[in-house]
């Protein structure tokens, strides 16, 4: 019997492969889940309802999501039974499920989320028949299709998907040439973004979902000229966007390194029209926050995890380019924005510790690196320490962190972190926290 | 571009049937894209013998990416032949592999780079699960035509398949365009098709005469148009072409 608590999935960047460092196993899924999940994103949309339709057993995740949110007054389910697979019916079943939901409602949501499941793709459930049918029977609700399918999800992305299908509703509108979205990120980028301002120097307004609050104004994102997306699992968001409503897109990917903020910040001024901006002051106040967290944290060692941010190889050399001492990075897998920040990483610090967050061992190992500062819930949860920066994809109380301003702000919060202990259990046991709907 | 779905009892003869009517087809200066839903991927094997198809499920197994090219074999008369496949017998799921098949080929765009005039799909027995009635959706075949020959089981399969293609007639999908009669020389054959063809309200647009020319082209791996282009049976098949086609004008 092989004893888990002695196995260190562990490995060193110098032995980890590029972009999955982890043979794949049965997963373990720790209590720090991080991002979010498909209900929390589908809440984004105001005045609207999610239907989800599959077996009791898989319904369990999504309702305690939705009770825990707060949120079961837009929530519904249609549980699937054998006797309905034997059956066999599943497009009339969908139909009358979802039929007899919204005929009880006392008032109709605008828009309702339909997550078909497993077993409809199985099957082969027609989906154009029963979204058809759906339409003309409640002509003034709009129906998105979305998916609840964890078994594809190594065809297809469920979180990409659902970002995608976030936008599924917009139709087509008059343009506005100086309006733009941020999509699909969890949260806005904070007001003092190095984005917002270069939008606003050029007289630009920007939209983003999670400050919309009715349906009319998420619609209205369908004025934009252009959408710029921030993390991958957005950008099938964007280029849908691109190719339906021919709103321009624009992926400017989070990033550490200031000659690429620097390129990006240009692409968007080239994009939009607007002066190309003097950085210096920008850079000089990320760098004065970097050191003042340096000086606050000493030699505390930092765990960060992929929850916490798209990049963290990324944000692992910022640090220790900047004196910090980083012991572990969890992370599962990379993106293809990682490779150069990899490749630095092995070849300057090639004892930095890669560690899997899915691997059965995961579930045993000492969680006793108190005196670690973590970023990301699921470094704190797998340190065991309080002293954490709760960053969920690259936001954090409710702002999302771009560029030299996010540089900052994120230095501004690992120093609160390293002075001032929090209940890091309570925080990370909440699914979704932070969110906003 | 015309979309045809041919079914019938395991064993009756379409695939013979579906492949000398897409190399009729073919003759007749149409651009023929022949699907075979069948899990056993042998459909389109008398078109190219020498160059077996690599069923799409089989691609989809090996992982990575592949091209609409890797799905597609070109056969005799320039026909366009994909094999869906499916499981080892008694393992998975036979109308998953149907579906997964028939999604890959739209998702590749095969409808938009070959522009078939005829697609013909040809599908294997009775329709026993939701993959199997997957070529009858709207978006596939337009008209379903199921072959049988004067035989008990044959009636009672094309009478089920028939009795599907009404139950989904609300939804827009496939209509049934009619029966073939591919004749076994059983005692009141024609009469009993007759039958059938009354119950289900539905033409028989053509029947196929029981000949050993259809056995030696196949001993030779080849379709009767490829073999014997001048035998009657040829003939029959030309027929049997124009008659589906005017049917599936409709």
């Amino acid at each position: 019997m092989i004893d888990l608590r002695k196995t260190d999935p562990g490995v060193t960047i110098a032995e980890a492969a590029f972009p999955a460092p982890f043979a794949g196993t049965l997963e373990y899924a720790s209590p720090a889940r991080g991002p979010w999940n498909i209900v929390h994103v589908g809440m984004l949309i105001p005045e609207s309802r999610q239907i989800f339709a599959c077996a009791e057993g898989c319904l369990r995740g999504v309702v305690l999501t939705a009770a825990e949110m707060g949120a079961m007054d837009r929530f519904s389910t249609v549980a699937i039974e054998e006797h309905d697979v034997l059956d066999g019916d599943f497009e009339e079943m969908l139909v009358d499920g979802v039929s007899d939901i919204l005929n009880g409602l006392q008032e109709k949501p605008r828009a309702v989320l339909l997550f078909t499941s497993c077993i409809h793709h199985f099957v082969a459930c027609d989906l154009g028949y029963v979204y058809g049918t759906l339409r003309r029977r409640f002509p003034d609700v709009d129906f998105t299709d979305c998916y609840m399918t964890p078994i594809l999800r190594q065809t297809s992305s469920p979180d990409a998907l659902m970002r995608r299908q976030l936008y599924a509703a917009l139709r087509p509108m008059a343009p506005d040439p100086h309006r733009a979205n941020f999509i699909g990120g969890a949260t806005s980028p904070a007001a003092s973004c190095d984005l917002r301002e270069i939008f606003a120097s050029a007289g630009w307004t920007v939209g983003d979902i999670t400050e919309c609050k009715t349906y009319d104004e998420y619609l209205a994102m369908a004025k934009a000229s252009l959408n710029v997306t921030m993390i991958p699992s957005a950008k099938p968001a964007g280029e849908e966007l691109e190719r339906r409503l021919g709103q321009r897109h624009l992926y400017l990917p989070v990033s550490y390194d200031y000659n690429e903020i620097d390129t990006l910040l240009c692409a968007l001024t080239e994009a939009i029209g607007a002066p190309v901006p003097d950085t210096r002051a920008k850079r000089e106040a990320a760098e004065t926050a970097l050191r003042q967290a340096r000086g606050t944290l000493g030699g505390m060692p930092v765990a960060l995890d992929y929850t916490a941010t798209t990049r963290p190889l990324g944000l692992a050399r910022l640090l220790l380019e900047h004196g910090f001492t980083v012991s572990d990075v969890y992370a599962d897998g990379f993106t293809a924005d990682e490779r150069a920040d990899f490749d630095w990483l092995r070849e300057r610090v090639p004892s930095l510790r890669v560690r899997p967050t899915v691997h059965p061992a995961m579930r045993v190992q000492p969680r006793d690196h108190t005196e670690t500062l973590a970023v990301g819930q699921k470094a704190a949860y797998f340190t065991g320490t309080n002293h954490f920066v709760n960053l969920v994809e690259g936001g954090a109380d409710g702002a999302g962190l771009w560029g030299y301003d996010g540089v900052a702000r994120l230095a501004s919060l690992m120093a609160d972190a390293a002075r001032t202990e929090q209940d890091t259990r309570s925080i990370i046991s909440v699914k979704g926290w932070g969110c906003c709907c | 571009m015309k979309k045809i779905a041919i079914y019938g009892k395991g064993g009756i003869g379409k695939s013979t049937t579906v492949s000398n009517l897409a190399a009729a087809f073919a003759e007749m200066g149409l651009r023929v894209l022949q699907i075979g839903c069948d899990p056993k991927a042998d459909s389109t094997f008398l078109l190219h013998p020498d160059r077996p198809s690599v069923p799409v499920l089989d691609l989809i197994r090996r992982g990575g990416n592949f091209s609409l090219g890797d799905m597609v074999t070109e056969g005799f008369g320039g026909v366009f032949c994909v094999e869906a496949g499916g499981p080892a017998p008694g393992t998975g799921c036979a109308g998953r592999g149907i579906i997964a098949a028939l999604e890959k080929l739209a998702e590749k765009g095969a409808y938009e780079v070959y522009r078939p005039d005829v697609v013909l799909y040809d599908v294997l027995g009775d329709v026993v699960c939701g993959g199997f009635s997957m070529p009858m959706r709207e978006g596939y075949a337009d008209h379903v035509f199921i072959l049988t020959s004067g035989e008990n089981m044959a009636i009672h399969a094309a009478a089920n398949i028939a009795m599907a293609v009404e139950h989904f007639a609300g939804r827009g999908y496939a209509r049934l365009g009619g029966l073939i009669l591919n004749r076994r020389n059983v005692p009141r054959e024609a009469e009993k098709v007759e039958e059938l063809a009354g119950d289900i309200h539905a033409p028989v647009v053509g029947a196929l005469d029981w000949s050993e020319t259809v056995q030696r082209a196949a001993d030779e791996n080849k379709t009767v148009l490829e073999r014997f282009p001048e035998s009657g049976m040829a003939g029959e098949y030309r027929a049997l072409a124009r008659a589906v086609l005017a049917a599936a004008e409709g």
